[in-house]
């Protein structure tokens, strides 16, 4: 049952510039993908491509100059851009949870651990104090932080990286989401808690039957946690599809490339071709957002782009997609 | 014989807290490097890896140990000395965008180095500087700009431009393509990789990613709280690691390809502080194949096979090898 | 419920050189209009000063004996002073001493107190301690008091009246400047430029002064309104400057006799005057930091 319907999003950055002209950064242009509870989507991309931004729209924490200007996010069947503060506050925190990279920093620093998983609760489903604090006890269980009673009066800086996550983790669980956001989870941690924290979350979706979305540039976390991937540049969906399919098969230029450059893969001397400017959102070109690091690149490039779906839901946004083996003007990547 | 560019011993370093407490950032370290030779340094937080490329290059105080660079015992050396022979050791730092100065122009960043320890007129820096703009791959465009207005794979090329410039003998990289994008990584990698056939540099690439430090290394260094727990050639240590933190460092690793089976040791707990060390071994503390003997004896360096060197307990029994847990 | 992509209006001709500086001037405004404000009434200032021979309907200093102490007319706009000079040129020619005392001695604060703070911030320690407590003692001075006897001690000149100011004020810097870099011997880009071979008088002018000048730069129009005042009052004072020399605390001195009989123009004028420039010169350093700040926000 598809749990998050985003269709065609758009959102941009207007701001007046020191010569007060209004300057626009198309910074997500046209983004789609559905979620079902229980799956885990893998959001990856470069810096700029609009992983995060993505995140922040459908949980309605943009900021001006940031807006939405464009598309429609439905939550259960509920639209969720034009939604009144009001409501979408209901919403946030209880049935959609986001964690964001960072975790020290996104924990009130002047409140302990245990008081803070307890008013998240309280904020949201009220009821006597005791069964709040019962809960956050459960959750910090849940996550596997030892000794949970003793550590819910630490305060946030007290707390190892590690730790701090999953004490973000165990918030963002204390109201039952159906769907569940983590921008960059795993990013500082280091690898051997990073092992721990994917394992617990894959764990936490098989009992909770949440739906997941992640946002990561590590490939190898897509590879081995997520059911699904979805590849961004430029603020568009370059690629989708099921994990496996995407990595056997990448169907668009800018994933092969991505895939090529993973250490597995790997062979010096192949780099050159590998990177270039990234794109201009207050100037993109018209079509193709990779048209001038694209080594496939045609006239037909610039013109508007369709999704192509090259096998069962797994889509390309791209003119040659299926076709790129075939195309004589692009060299081969293997 | 050939001399080594590095060679530290018994290399520590102390930070004192005051009321008695000291972090022991980097304790009891040998290395060497020799010539056209790339060290990896592996090692997660609290491993002491940044601290211990700093204490190398007199950027910070060792409190004990020797650094011999170049035959030269410049341990105690007093900083005046020390500057000039910074013509020969350079570094290049991890993130790219605080590491050059924002209110100066590419240009003369790159050529700082050169006008520091080099008697050329200026033409000569400028063509030198073009040169090495060339060399990295960076568009001569960029040399007038401010740091500001270049993306991060371009600031870091301008980065090694800088590092290269007088011809050092030895790079210290710290982390050099950890903020960087993943396309942008594998350009940069290459270029080092360019870079040291072309100069014969010597290199000590510090990560926290095996990955990366497997694609350009030809040894590698395992840290753990401020120790070298093992040490090798790299195709060596990923295919028979002998120290179990390496084997967990190794399973840790994802690979970018869902088709390769994932075994995972996960390590129970957290690395613990480098305010108060564990007794004994230092990693006995999560390590899954520890014994009563571990807690109280300090293991001596081991040599494993040809080349490759670890520091535990168990190897002697066999005892060190982690059984592999198959995950689906 | 889809809300329609928009299609943002492209710009079809380029500006012409005058829309470019009126979107520029706009653009600010946005930003910080109190720096605009005080950025406008300093050059008027400013242009007071520099055009005064072709504005000045009067010779500032040549007295009408028949026309001693008359009120504004149509002759003379703000009347004429105790010698029958013309008190509208006197004004207008007096802005001269503003910018002419203000500007030197904010430079002389700059020269004492940026190096003192790039020097005591970088090395810490001890040197730190002694800079800043030396400092600190001669910012508890009262100034008018200071300046009253260095001045009776060198002898009466505007040069010394610059000097004292330069001196006064210097802590200023030194200490705003001591902070940033405080902030800054930390960051990476230090690190880099030691590591590099710097030596440190390299890495304090080359590398950390342009990244630590942004506060004591933002504070340069404030201190330069304080010159002027405190430049006033010791005219007021009677030091520093001699009639008739045409500076408005020496005037509001003369005028301030005058009040009481009614005579009110003489005083009243220099007066307005001044404190119309030290409040551009406050606006705009208050502005200033707006403006120096990459923070723009302006949603449509």
């Amino acid at each position: 049952m598809t749990l998050l319907d985003v269709v065609n999003l758009h959102t941009h950055f207007i701001s007046r510039d020191i010569d007060n002209q209004v300057r626009t950064a198309k910074a997500l242009n046209g983004v789609s993908f559905s979620l079902a509870s229980g799956r885990i989507l893998g959001i990856v991309g470069e810096t700029g491509a609009g992983k995060s931004l993505t995140a922040q729209s459908i949980i309605g924490l943009l900021r001006p100059p940031a807006r939405i200007v464009g598309g429609s996010i439905t939550f259960e069947g509920r639209e969720l851009t034009t939604m009144p503060d009001a409501e979408l506050n209901k919403i946030r925190g209880e049935e959609i949870a986001m964690v964001v990279q960072n975790p020290r920093t996104s924990l009130d620093p002047l409140t302990r651990v245990g008081d803070q998983l307890v008013r998240l609760h309280q904020v949201h489903r009220g009821g006597p104090k005791e069964a709040s604090h019962k809960r956050a006890i459960e959750m910090m269980e849940a996550v596997g932080i030892p000794d949970p009673k003793s550590r819910a009066r630490s305060w946030p800086h007290e707390l190892s990286g590690g730790m701090a996550q999953r004490v973000l983790l165990a918030m963002a669980l204390m109201n039952a989401p159906k769907l569940l956001i983590a921008d960059e989870p795993t990013t500082g941690l280091d690898v051997t808690v990073q092992a721990q924290i994917l394992d617990l979350l894959r764990d936490l979706v098989a009992r909770f039957n949440m739906a997941t979305m992640i946002i990561t540039h590590d490939l190898g976390v897509v590879a081995h946690f997520c059911d699904e991937i979805a590849v961004m540049f430029g603020g568009c969906i370059v690629e989708s599809g099921p994990v496996r399919d995407v990595f056997a098969a990448p169907a668009h230029p800018y994933t092969r490339k991505l895939v090529a450059a993973t250490p597995e893969r790997f062979r010096m001397g192949s780099a050159k071709s590998l990177s270039g400017q990234p794109p201009d959102l207050y100037n993109l070109p018209d079509g193709c957002v990779l048209q001038s690091r694209c080594a496939h690149a045609t006239d037909l490039c610039k013109t508007p782009v369709p999704n192509i779906e090259v096998a069962a839901s797994h889509f390309s946004l791209c003119h040659y997609a299926g076709k790129l083996d075939a195309n004589p003007a692009g060299q081969v990547q293997a | 014989m050939i001399q080594p560019v590095l060679k530290i011993k018994g290399l520590t370093k102390r930070f004192p807290l005051g009321a008695g407490r000291v972090v022991n950032a980097v304790n009891d370290v040998d290395l060497t490097i020799f010539p056209g030779e790339t060290l990896g340094m592996v090692g997660e937080s609290g491993s002491g890896k940044s601290t211990l490329g700093r204490v190398i290059l007199r950027l910070l105080e060792p409190s004990d140990g020797s650094i011999e660079f170049n035959g030269q015992d410049i341990t105690h050396l007093p900083i005046g000395q020390v500057r000039p022979l910074r013509r020969d050791m350079q570094m290049v730092f991890q993130d790219p965008w605080s590491a050059l100065n924002p209110r100066m122009r590419i240009r003369d960043l790159i050529a700082e180095p050169i006008k520091l320890h080099m008697k050329m007129s200026r033409s000569e820096r400028d063509d030198r500087t073009e040169d090495l703009a060339r060399r990295v791959n960076l568009g001569s465009a960029y040399l007038n700009r401010n740091p500001a207005n270049l993306s991060g794979g371009q600031l870091q090329r301008a980065c090694i431009a800088r590092a290269i410039a007088t011809d050092p003998k030895l790079i210290v990289l710290d982390e050099p393509t950890s903020s960087l994008d993943l396309s942008v990584r594998a350009g940069i990698l290459e270029l080092l990789a360019e870079i040291r056939e072309e100069t014969k540099a010597a290199m000590l690439f510090i990560s926290h990613d095996l990955g990366t430090v497997r694609m350009i290394s030809d040894r590698i260094a395992v840290l753990y709280l401020g120790e070298v727990v093992e040490q090798g050639n790299t195709e060596a240590l990923f295919e028979t690691p002998a120290h179990p933190y390496t084997q967990a460092l190794l399973s840790a690793h994802l690979p970018a390809d869902p088709s390769i089976k994932v075994s995972r040791h996960v390590l129970e707990g957290e690395v613990p502080s480098p305010i108060a060390l564990p007794l004994g071994c230092k990693f006995h503390t999560r390590c899954p194949v520890a014994i009563d003997r571990c807690a109280r004896e300090v293991p001596q360096v081991i040599q494993v096979s040809t080349g490759q060197h670890a520091r535990c307990l168990r190897i002697p029994d066999g005892g060190n090898i982690i059984a592999r847990i198959d995950q689906t | 419920m889809a809300k329609t992509t928009p299609t943002y209006p492209t710009q079809t001709q380029p500006f012409s050189a005058r829309q470019r500086v009126s979107n520029r001037l706009i653009g600010l405004f946005r930003i910080s209009p109190t720096a605009v404000i005080g950025l406008l009434i300093i050059l008027f200032f400013g242009v007071l000063a520099l055009f005064s021979p072709w504005i000045m309907p009067h010779d500032p200093v040549s007295s009408y004996t028949d026309r001693v102490l008359q009120a504004p007319s149509a002759e003379h706009w703000f009347g004429t002073d105790g010698n029958g000079m013309d008190v509208f040129s006197r004004v207008i020619y007096g802005a001269k001493y503003g910018f002419g005392i203000a500007i030197p001695a904010v430079l002389l604060s700059l020269i004492i107190g940026v190096p003192v703070g790039l020097i005591a911030g970088y090395r810490g320690g001890l040197l730190d301690e002694v800079l800043m407590r030396f400092f600190d003692g001669l910012r508890v001075f009262p100034s008018i008091i200071l300046a009253l006897a260095v001045v009776a001690a060198t002898g009466q000149s505007l040069l010394n009246v610059v000097l004292v100011l330069g001196v006064l004020d210097s802590p200023v810097f030194a200490r705003v400047v001591r902070a940033e870099v405080l902030a800054l011997r930390s960051s990476n880009f230090v690190e880099s430029a030691v590591a590099a071979g710097n030596p440190t008088w390299r890495i304090l002018f080359v590398h950390l002064l342009p990244n630590a000048i942004q506060g004591a730069m933002a504070q340069t129009a404030v201190r330069a309104a304080w010159a002027v005042r405190i430049s006033a009052t010791l005219a007021f004072l009677g030091v520093g400057v001699q009639a008739p020399t045409p500076e408005w605390g020496a005037m509001i001195r003369q005028g301030a006799e005058f009040m009481v009989s009614g005579q009110w123009w003489v005083a009243l004028y220099p007066g307005l005057a001044l404190i119309c420039m030290v409040f551009g010169l406050n606006l705009f350093g208050d502005g200033l930091q707006d403006l120096m700040d990459p923070r723009r926000r302006a949603a449509k």
